[in-house]
């Protein structure tokens, strides 16, 4: 394993541990594997490098996600949901970037971007991932992607 | 009993933040909320408070200049600041301690919030408090 889908995989299993209270299996089982798209949530960076950290929720876990961020026993509303979305994700983002360039660096992150999966399959992001992590989570997974330009 | 003025532009944050204030047993008064710095600093006009927590990126006004704008006043020169961020530089986070704010990163346990408070505020007392969020009860938006 990369330094960086080192930085990835800790970043990710810390926030969705701490801020979710899930326990991710860094290795997939069959219905995991399988799992259909549900969410992908976008989180933009500048610094000494630049690019985007994508996080991909499949088989329908959002809801106990948000549900769970908010000690709540039944999901929130749709936005809420996607808010809890966006905010995990900046914590991945927050917590990768600085193991990965030093932690005098400085990143601006930008508001994050969510969009639900609507049957179409979603556009390519640009180029292939500097580091790719997958968790299964429950009875789906989350797949994080972390782009440099 | 501290008042505190909770300021993140995440609804599921500051309900996080707050739910884990009421794990922390830091003796709680009133909690107030706000989207932005600008929002924070009208509900400051309006209401006593002894902590302040905010987040630092923010749209309108970001954490960083609500920090300027109260140590520049006389009345809140002094206020007891926690800034919770997803922060991870050390260049910025020892820019915002220059400035007489403390600091703590997400995620954060009720153990992290509640020693750090204690440690800014001097407030010694553990509270046992329901640890369900009640909009209802003593919450501004």
């Amino acid at each position: 394993m990369s330094n960086m889908t080192e930085a990835l995989t800790q970043a990710a299993v810390l926030t969705f541990e701490e801020l979710a209270f899930l326990l991710p299996d860094e290795e997939l089982n069959d219905q995991q594997k399988a799992a259909g798209n549900e969410a992908r949530v976008t989180v933009t960076f500048k610094g000494s490098f630049q690019g985007n950290l994508v996080v991909r929720l499949y088989g329908g876990i959002l809801p106990s996600l948000a549900a769970n961020m908010l000690g709540e026993m039944t999901p929130p509303d749709e936005r809420t949901q996607q808010d809890a979305l966006g905010e995990l994700a900046n914590i991945i983002c927050g917590n990768a970037l600085p193991s990965i360039a030093g932690s005098r660096e400085v990143f601006h992150l930008g508001a994050p971007h969510v969009e639900r999966y609507c049957g179409s399959p979603w556009l390519q992001d640009q180029g292939s991932a500097s580091a790719r992590v997958s968790l299964g989570l429950e009875e789906g997974r989350a797949e994080v992607d972390l782009f440099i330009h | 009993m501290l008042n505190i003025l909770v300021v993140d532009d995440s609804a599921v944050m500051r309900s996080m933040v707050i739910r884990t204030l009421k794990m922390s047993g830091v003796p709680l008064g009133s909690i107030h909320q706000a989207s932005n710095g600008r929002e924070g600093l009208d509900v400051l006009e309006g209401n006593w408070i002894d902590l302040l927590l905010v987040d630092l990126n923010m749209p309108v006004m970001t954490g960083e200049e609500m920090i300027d704008h109260l140590r520049a006043r006389q009345d809140t020169a002094d206020l007891p600041i926690l800034v919770i961020s997803t922060e991870g530089s050390q260049t910025r986070i020892e820019a915002i301690r220059s400035k007489g704010a403390s600091f703590i990163h997400k995620p954060f346990t009720p153990e992290d919030l509640g020693n750090t408070i204690r440690d800014l505020t001097g407030v010694s007392g553990h509270e046992q408090h329901d640890g369900g969020f009640d909009p209802s009860s003593g919450l501004d938006f």
